[in-house]
């Protein structure tokens, strides 16, 4: 039995091991930024030309900008999420996982003001481990991706079990792996408390 | 006998061309972190199979809501959000979302898994406080989103270290997750294999992704 959990926790790990790198990257980035907000500077900015339909509603238009630009790894805008700059043009925020095509639609001048901010490669990583099956519409390359992360995510919870019972099956259970295990979890025990 | 304990005729079995010794190093770093994580990596994992799966779970928080009286004609949310809390000890946590209105002023007291929305009169100096506090696995997801050291509570720093901790712990189990394999000759050809699929798999997703603009 041991000898086949070992196996188990062995070849699922390393059927998981990108995934598994990629969750503790991500905790570093989160723990290194330093504020919620994201920086939004755009490394791009491109025109092009286009007209709205006359009497279309800003979601009419919102619809007609993602058709006719198609911008990558994007899906259409939400009526919720469409709003308009100071100087009263629409605005509209295509998210990407490597970061924004900010799209503002110039009608006066007839043209798309397309920005496009780029997420470092951090971020990007960060956004990579939060990728879940959940999001039905997502485009087909991060379904895929997503259905690797849900696998990833039972292994780890898996591996919390097999590697427990390796432990406590071992010949010795040492002393400093409790003493180990007891600190986590009076660590994570005080900082539930602390927040309740 | 190892410091974890194995004999070496044991371990001599399944390792080699590498010395035992250093191989029980590593397997007992790897113990050591990935006992300290277990915890963690519990909620991380819980969390995460929740958040994949909302239906599954009820995260609705418990909502109530009450009155405090304030000193009337305060412009300043910090001021107001100090006062509550020196007022009602067990309001702590993070200022956030102020706004100003005609009528003075709206903010956030947030900690992980509990947030009050204040709305303060300035004209009569009454707060009203809506605290809503989550269950358990909506407490779970929060801790899970919970990093970084630019909160300002000393709560919230020290638990941005244990996400740090254990963040690298993570990398360190995985790392010598595979000295451990590699070092066994019965896994050692199958192991590769799998982790091949895994790397080309990660390495083509995450290529084709990151390519795909902006």
């Amino acid at each position: 039995m041991r000898n086949l959990v070992i196996k188990l926790h062995i070849y699922a790990g390393l059927l998981t091991f990108s995934q598994l790198m990629l969750f503790g990257v991500a905790g570093l980035v989160a723990t290194a930024q330093t504020a919620a907000e994201r920086p939004k500077i755009p490394h791009t900015v491109r025109y092009v030309p286009f007209t709205a339909t006359p009497g279309a509603t800003d979601k009419q238009v919102a619809d007609d900008v993602y058709k006719t630009l198609r911008l990558p790894l994007t899906r259409p805008m939400p009526d919720w999420f469409l709003r308009r700059t100071a100087e009263n043009d629409l605005l509209l925020d295509f998210y990407n996982i490597n970061g924004i095509f900010r799209v503002i639609v110039l009608e006066r001048e007839g043209r798309l003001r397309i920005e496009e901010i780029r997420n470092s490669a951090g971020l990007f990583l960060g956004d990579m481990h939060a990728v879940t099956i959940g999001d039905d519409e997502a485009p087909r390359l991060m379904r895929v991706w997503a259905f690797y992360n849900e696998f990833a995510i039972w292994c780890l919870l898996a591996f919390c079990v097999s590697g427990v019972y390796l432990w406590l099956t071992a010949q010795a259970r040492s002393w400093w792996a409790w003493a180990s295990l007891a600190t986590g979890t009076a660590c994570f025990a005080a900082m539930w408390m602390t927040f309740r | 006998m190892g410091f974890a304990g194995n004999g070496d005729g044991l371990l001599r079995r399944y390792v080699d061309d590498v010395p035992v010794a250093m191989y029980t190093i590593i397997r007992n770093i790897h113990l050591l972190v990935a006992s300290f994580s277990l915890p963690f990596l519990i909620m991380y994992g819980i969390s995460a199979v929740q958040m994949s799966h909302s239906s599954w779970f009820q995260v609705k928080p418990a909502v109530t809501e009450r009155e405090v009286s304030l000193a009337p004609g305060q412009a300043d949310a910090r001021t107001v959000s100090r006062e509550i809390m020196n007022r009602q000890p067990g309001m702590k946590g993070e200022l956030s979302n102020v706004q100003s209105t005609d009528a003075g002023l709206t903010l956030r007291i947030v900690v992980p898994g509990t947030v009050r929305e204040v709305r303060y009169d300035r004209a009569s100096g009454v707060a009203r406080i809506k605290t809503s506090t989550a269950g358990v696995m909506g407490m779970l997801n929060r801790l899970h989103h919970w990093a970084g050291f630019w909160h300002e509570p000393a709560s919230m720093k020290t638990w941005a270290v244990f996400v740090a901790v254990v963040s690298l712990g993570l990398l360190i189990v995985g790392a010598s997750g595979i000295y451990m394999w590699f070092t066994r000759r019965p896994e050692r050809r199958i192991g590769m294999a799998l982790l091949a699929v895994n790397l080309a798999f990660a390495i083509t997703i995450l290529t084709l992704l990151r390519t795909s603009g902006p």
